[in-house]
């Protein structure tokens, strides 16, 4: 039972990870993007071909999903960030389609539908094994702490107001001398780089990945956990990860709710709490209760 | 030594399919007085600010500021080039603070970070701080900006341009809907910056504020700028009063 429930921690902690990435786009700059699932694959095949291949040392998968996400968002982020904000999400849709056709297909790389499997057992420092979920549990609130530093060390300073300022009025932001496109391109790198790292993390907790861990479905589900907990807040998004993360296990332990209907009552409470959520606490869980004076 | 207007545009130049909105206008702003830009509605006035700030290309026509051409330049460029604008509907950045909204514009660096160490970061929170009282608006400093009253909105947005240290201000109807005591307040910050050498380009249409605040108008209609001179000789022009405020006006 409690390695069940470390489990569950884990996937949590490593769904947060991704969201508070999110975060960055959404809630800071006011970029709405449905392709936040390709990053955190892309981390994770990154992670897990370099974990196959060269060495499973958790700090250097990282930094290779890192390394690819940082590249891939760039590759997004120049061009469709110099149009307005709705093609921006057309855009990132486009990559989620394409994404999951390039998961599917490029089997010499991410094993196509049969996925990869045998992800080694994370270590660190070349020799200490992390192939406990215990062990890696503590290894990704480490990091989840580490992220969330970061986000508030740029968040309560000049990136954060200036991310702020875009996301409120991109013409008032530039006539104040922002330079739009460095800082939104830069907030897309960064947010996607803790997809990455969170889907490293996946690959190593789940020790095997393929396509279906990485579609839409995620992409609108990591964006739910952002906005049911409070886009633009610092600890909404986590939880909000936690809450969407724990609810579906939850569910399983009512007594009256066969096993069979658990997948419905949990989409019917989704819409209902969405719903709910809209209409009591529009800017979510953690945000702000009123907006009036 | 040749001495530069702070800011000119020559023959410039806006259409948008086949409406001219800006017509070969030149204008030059001269050091440390108010401009005002008077017409009626679609005159020009706002398309002319967009194509000088670099938020509308240009169709033709050159812009300079100090000297320096500045046509087709990014926005951010041309701000940082000291030339600050304030917009008819404020655009704040609602979901940041009052005195957030005013350091934002006191950090122009484009990177993430802000070079300059703590020193650099001392004087932007002084230059801030400084910008708020000047404006009254130290008691709501911490409340966030869509939280504000609408006049409390209009002083934060001119804060927001004293914070960015331009020595040029192009003013969108910074007053508009302002109570006859905030007006004066307002014409008072605008005296002030004038005396410290800042050079303002002001759309109104309040004309008592105009006259109160405007060393000389510029009068532009349909894209074109129809006429130049002290705030006196344009408001006795009846044509141009007639064109301003409609024939009817006129002929009551």
């Amino acid at each position: 039972m409690i390695t069940y429930f470390v489990s569950l921690a884990l996937l949590a902690v490593i769904y947060g990870i991704a969201a508070i990435g999110l975060n960055i786009l959404v809630g800071s700059a006011g970029i709405f993007s449905l392709a936040h699932a390709v990053f955190f694959g892309v981390g994770a095949y990154a992670a897990a071909l370099m974990a196959i291949h060269v060495t499973p040392d958790i700090l250097v998968c990282c930094g290779a999903a890192i390394g690819v996400t940082a590249v891939l968002s760039l590759c997004l982020a120049f061009p469709a960030l110099r149009v307005r904000g709705e093609y921006f999400v057309v855009a990132s849709l486009g990559l989620q389609m394409v994404a999951a056709t390039v998961f599917n297909e490029a089997q010499g790389v991410t094993g196509g539908y049969g996925g990869l499997a045998g992800i080694p057992a994370p270590t660190i420092f070349g020799t200490f094994s992390l192939g406990t979920p215990t062990r890696l549990l503590l290894t990704s609130l480490g990091i989840l702490l580490l992220g969330l530093g970061v986000v508030l060390a740029f968040m309560r300073h000049s990136f954060g107001r200036a991310l702020g300022a875009i996301r409120d009025s991109e013409i008032a932001a530039r006539a104040i001398g922002k330079n739009v496109e460095l800082l939104k391109t830069t907030a897309v790198v960064l947010g996607c780089t803790y997809a990455g790292v969170a889907g490293a993390l996946f690959a190593f907790d789940i020790a095997f990945i393929n396509p279906e861990s990485f579609t839409l479905d995620q992409s609108g589900l990591i964006l739910t956990m952002v906005v049911l907990g409070g886009a633009g807040t610092l600890l909404g998004p986590l939880v909000g990860a936690v809450i969407l993360t724990l609810l579906p296990a939850l569910l399983t332990f009512l007594p009256m709710v066969p096993p069979t209907e658990i997948g419905t009552l949990q989409q019917f409470i989704y819409g209902l709490t969405m719903v709910l959520l809209m209409i009591f606490r529009p800017a979510g869980l953690v945000g702000r209760r009123s907006a009036r004076r | 030594m040749m001495v530069h207007n702070p800011l000119s545009v020559e023959n410039l130049t806006k259409r948008f399919g086949g409406m001219t909105a800006v017509e070969n206008v030149s204008l030059e702003l001269r050091p440390g007085i108010v401009t005002g830009l008077v017409g009626p509605n679609g005159a020009g006035k706002t398309t002319l600010f967009n194509l000088i700030t670099g938020n509308l290309p240009a169709d033709g026509g050159v812009v300079h500021i100090n000297g320096r051409q500045a046509t087709g330049l990014a926005p951010h460029v041309i701000a940082r080039l000291g030339v600050a604008r304030s917009f008819q509907d404020l655009r704040l950045f609602g979901g940041l603070t009052v005195r957030d909204n005013v350091l934002a514009a006191t950090e122009n660096s484009s990177w993430p970070w802000q070079g300059g160490g703590s020193r650099a970061a001392r004087e932007r929170q002084q230059a801030t701080d400084a910008a708020i009282e000047r404006v009254g608006l130290t008691h709501v400093a911490k409340i966030q900006a869509s939280d504000i009253s609408y006049a409390e909105a209009k002083f934060l947005s001119l804060a927001r341009i004293l914070a960015t240290g331009a020595k040029i201000w192009l003013l969108d109807e910074p007053a508009s809907g302002l109570d006859p005591s905030s007006s004066q307040r307002f014409v008072r910050l605008l005296k002030d910056a004038t005396a410290q050498g800042v050079t303002i380009c002001l759309i109104e249409h309040n004309l008592d504020l105009m006259k109160a605040t405007a060393d000389r108008l510029a009068f532009l209609e349909q894209g074109r700028l129809l006429a130049l001179g002290s705030v006196d000789e344009i408001l006795r022009d009846q044509e141009l009063v007639a064109i301003y405020f409609g024939d009817k006006s006129n002929a009551a």
